[in-house]
């Protein structure tokens, strides 16, 4: 079958190989996929334990190059799928069309804004489909670069049949549909386009795809995980970020995207302040299963992947997803 | 030390500090019970303890990430206990049960009682009702999970305060048992999802049989010399034929798989006379009787039109001839490279053919009603598969929000759950263009369950000495004193509905507690006010030390309430809601436990005499 092809063929680039880069890693193993390249240039640090179930228990390693020490641990899980591990600096790769060209598709981790913007860049031009994501503790998010993407899929027929070329939203055309008389169903075709990641940082939708009710209910995590992006990672795991910094910067996100000041409350402060780049296990198993299924979606072609940034908020208990 | 640097600033140093000296119950060792193992341990829960009946099989690998082929037929608790060792760094204490979690025996309620906290990995109702039952019992918060394909759920469940499991009528999966498919078929449907799930997975699916238990990788597991010798035996011939695939040509396939399938693997099981006492026994196919007529049938390329016959049901000479055909052409596929392994898919013709084919051939082996290859497509693809990043993500949900329990402080609040109301929330995956998951705060708990709010439930602690000493009569007084019933206004069963006292009824008051038939240890008392003015009162009886104080549960029973016809009937149709026969595979075997399970209050009052 094509999708099994397509899953079997698939050559993946992983960057980062943290708490959700471990799940994610973990999930595209047992699901079979050719061939996973696993980018990561850091050592094992006192709090990667708290949440990198990969790693060998012993506090000795601390200080050592991870991903050698990882690296079969994971081949165990099926020793089918070709892994291989690649230490040098992430600036080196993440410029450098000719090593990027070799994959089918790109998944970021824990990257930084410029990173991200970077890669993507390189990316685009070559064609390949981007995943970034990244948690602060109890929430996270996935953005999404993807380009193009076609799905096609049965569905059940309504009272009035669907047309082609008709726009779903701003990045989903409906390019194709027939319809089966014997047993009442549409095979559906749609495409789904993608800005640059850049583009999502810049974004003014967002004012126009929710209605005033939605807009009072956005959580403050949207902006607070945008302002993150500005933020510089702590070099001191223990510090925290500093609350009257980041509420700054989150109102300027605010104002940027045109969403209301006034989402951003104590309480989210608060805890994204506390819990800013920090590492937790439940969520890296959220955010690296919905990635991870998101991946052999769109290698599958039967439904319409993530477009294009995606939300966690486990305070509110929410994964919304925007088009931006 | 900083591993725990990143758990401190996410849960708060009280709270993790909490959940470090915590005690809390995994029940289930499978698909979202190895996800939600991992994140219990790396969140640093202080003793985790976990419940399973089941041992590891092959097709638990691809999705259930602590198991190794090398733990094949080994105890799921055991092994995840082990398994999760490689990653315990902040050295919680990981105690395995292998066993029913509703063995009474195993796992009376005193057992239960240590527990701060009880996470259910469940694929099964029964188990699920009984988890559910005795944390209504303790007054124990629970956390429900389940995962079908790609939906899945969490239910946070606070005791009285929240909706319990049975507050919502279920829609019951059609699960059955691993050895109804393999060894006892009697419907159709236990034939299609032997073809599926096991006999196609295991020769063209990502199951790597090559390293799949050789002789001596059993021995250590089992010291059963007749079951290693089978074990060996049914592993190595399982081995041959897939390899078959690749350096025998298309007839030798065919024909050792027909031999090893149809006739072997029968005329093993028929050995086993157990099996047969009170079933009929299957007949091995008898090859020979077809193999002329098959080979005319394959020199005809006309005969290609059987394929696509989808609304006939086949003849065993059209099964045979279309096993072939499929057969042939999966094994053109994995020889040609361009794929490795094929998994089925009801759209691709030769995967479906070959499943029909052999689906209705174990049929008419099994005296099973044969179907059409439309019939079978359907069936087949309503067989929802387990998804390792479903289980993942709610297993994610699942530790994530059983956290939030700990951000109280449990000897505070007692069993009054209520400032959860406010916050916790079940969580169901629906993805969507603009969402992924769709949450909802609890509901109360529904004022017609029976589990839920018809009775109150508690535990009677009674001294070993009372038991001794004191007489029926005592208990009542004492439950009147308690409870406030009126003078004679009460009736009381024992155990499944037998009723040992109501005011008609008072041969026994003078009878010593211990010389009650089945007054004993982990027996249930149901109290009923006979002026139906008070609920339902269920005590479950725990025998406690000599000379140890005997304690009734503290509280007042609530008004009873009734509730009109036409809403009863509501609640049935709602009972009714399944309109796809979803099938799920159940990993699980269960043996039911009597001891302890408890249904509906039993209503019925049977008089006995002592």
């Amino acid at each position: 079958m094509a999708t099994q092809l397509r899953l079997r063929s698939a050559k993946i680039l992983l960057f980062n190989l943290g708490a959700i880069g471990g799940e994610v890693i973990k999930n595209l193993v047992l699901g079979g996929l050719n061939s996973i390249t696993i980018v990561d240039d850091s050592t094992v640090k006192e709090e990667d334990f708290a949440a990198q179930f990969f790693l060998p228990n012993d506090d000795s390693i601390v200080g050592q190059l991870k991903l050698p020490l990882v690296i079969d641990r994971i081949k165990e899980l099926n020793n089918r799928v070709n892994l291989s591990i690649d230490t040098s600096p992430l600036s080196s790769i993440i410029s450098n069309p000719d090593f990027l060209k070799q994959f089918n598709l790109v998944i970021a981790t824990e990257l930084t804004k410029t990173e991200l913007i970077d890669l993507n860049s390189t990316t685009r031009k070559l064609n390949i489909p981007l995943y970034a994501t990244g948690g602060h503790g109890s929430s996270g998010y996935i953005l999404t670069d993807l380009i193009k993407h076609t799905a096609t899929s049965e569905k059940d027929a309504g009272n009035v049949l669907r047309q082609a070329n008709t726009k779903i939203n701003r990045v989903k055309t409906i390019t194709g549909v027939s319809y089966n008389e014997s047993d009442n169903k549409e095979t559906i075709t749609v495409l789904d386009e993608y800005c640059p990641i850049a583009d999502i940082f810049n974004s003014k939708e967002l004012p126009n795809q929710l209605n005033k009710r939605q807009m009072k209910r956005l959580s403050a995590a949207f902006p607070l995980i945008f302002a993150l992006f500005e933020i510089p990672r702590l070099e001191d795991p223990e510090s925290i970020v500093d609350k009257d910094v980041l509420k700054s910067t989150a109102l300027s996100v605010c104002e940027s995207f045109g969403i209301p000041s006034s989402l951003v409350t104590e309480e989210y402060l608060e805890v994204f302040s506390n819990q800013a780049f920090a590492e937790f296990a439940p969520v890296a198993a959220i955010l690296g299963g919905t990635l991870a299924q998101d991946v052999i979606q769109y290698l599958s072609q039967k439904e319409s992947p993530i477009n294009n940034v995606l939300i966690l908020d486990s305070i509110k208990s929410e994964m919304p997803i925007y088009a931006l | 030390m900083a591993k725990d640097t990143y758990l401190k600033k996410v849960l708060g140093s009280e709270r993790y500090n909490r959940i470090r000296s915590s005690k809390v119950l995994m029940v289930g060792a499978g698909g979202i019970g190895c996800e939600l193992l991992k994140d219990l341990v790396l969140t640093g829960y202080g003793q985790i303890h976990i419940v399973d009946l089941d041992t590891i099989t092959l097709s638990n690998l691809n999705r259930q990430f602590l198991f190794r082929k090398t733990d094949i037929d080994k105890s799921k608790s055991l092994t995840v206990a082990n398994a999760v060792q490689s990653f315990n760094y902040l050295n919680s204490n990981l105690i395995p049960h292998h066993g029913n979690i509703m063995d009474g025996n195993q796992f009376p309620i005193q057992w239960w009682s240590q527990f701060d906290f009880i996470f259910n990995a469940l694929d099964n109702l029964e188990a699920r009702r009984h988890v559910n039952k005795m944390c209504l019992f303790l007054k124990r918060p629970l956390m429900e999970s389940g995962t079908t394909g790609f939906e899945g759920q969490i239910q946070p469940i606070f005791p009285y305060h929240s909706e319990c499991f049975d507050c919502q009528a279920k829609e019951t999966p059609k699960t059955f048992p691993v050895c109804t498919i393999r060894s006892t078929p009697s419907s159709p449907v236990h034939c299609i999802t032997w073809a599926k799930e096991f006999l196609f997975y295991q020769l063209f699916d990502e199951a790597d049989s090559t390293e799949l238990n050789s002789a001596d990788k059993i021995a250590g597991e089992t010291d059963d010399k007749d079951q290693q010798e089978n074990l060996a035996k049914e592993a190595n011939e399982l081995i041959e034929l897939r390899n078959s695939i690749i350096s025998k040509d298309k007839d030798v396939f065919f024909t050792e798989l027909v031999f090893k399938i149809f006739k072997t693997d029968i005329e093993r099981l028929l050995l086993i006379d157990t099996l047969w006492k009170s079933r009929q026994k299957p007949n091995p196919l008898q090859f020979s009787e077809y193999e002329s007529e098959l080979d005319n049938l394959i020199a005809d390329d006309k005969n290609t039109s059987i394929l696509t016959d989808d609304t006939k049901v086949w003849t065993i000479l059209e099964d045979l001839y279309v096993l072939r055909k499929s057969g042939e052409s999966l094994q053109k596929r994995i020889n040609s490279g361009d794929e490795s392994s094929i998994s089925f898919d009801k759209d691709d013709e030769d995967t479906l053919n070959f499943v029909v084919a052999s689906a209705n051939l174990r049929s008419s082996i099994f005296h099973i009603e044969t179907k059409s290859k439309f019939d079978i497509k359907q069936i087949a693809g309503n067989i929802i598969p387990a998804i390792a990043t479903t289980n993942a993500i709610i297993s994610g949900f699942s530790c994530l929000s059983g956290s939030d329990y700990f951000k109280v402080d449990a000897k505070k609040i007692g069993t009054d759950f209520s400032s959860f109301m406010n916050h916790s929330r079940t969580v169901y995956i629906s993805i969507r263009p603009n969402k992924y998951i769709t949450s909802a705060l609890l509901s109360e708990p529904n004022e017609k369950c029976a589990s839920s709010s018809l009775l109150s439930r508690g535990v009677l602690r009674i001294s070993k000495s009372d038991v001794k000493a004191q007489t029926l009569g005592w208990l009542v007084n004492t439950l009147i004193d308690t409870y406030d019933y009126e003078e004679e206004g009460l009736s009381i069963s024992l155990g499944q509905s037998r009723l040992i006292y109501d005011v008609d009824f008072d041969d026994n008051l003078g009878t010593k507690l211990i010389d009650i038939n089945g007054f004993k240890d982990g027996e249930l008392l149901f109290i009923q006010d006979d002026n139906d003015e008070l609920e339902n009162l269920e005590l479950y009886i725990t025998i406690t030390g000599e000379g140890t104080l005997t304690t009734l549960p503290e509280f007042k029973l609530r008004p009873k309430k009734e509730f009109a016809e036409e809403d009863e009937e509501d609640y049935s149709m709602e009972e009714v809601d399944g309109n796809r026969d979803t099938i799920i595979i159940d990993d699980e075997e269960e043996k039911a436990i009597d001891d302890i399970v408890i249904e509906e209050p039993a209503l019925k009052k049977r008089k006995v005499v002592e």
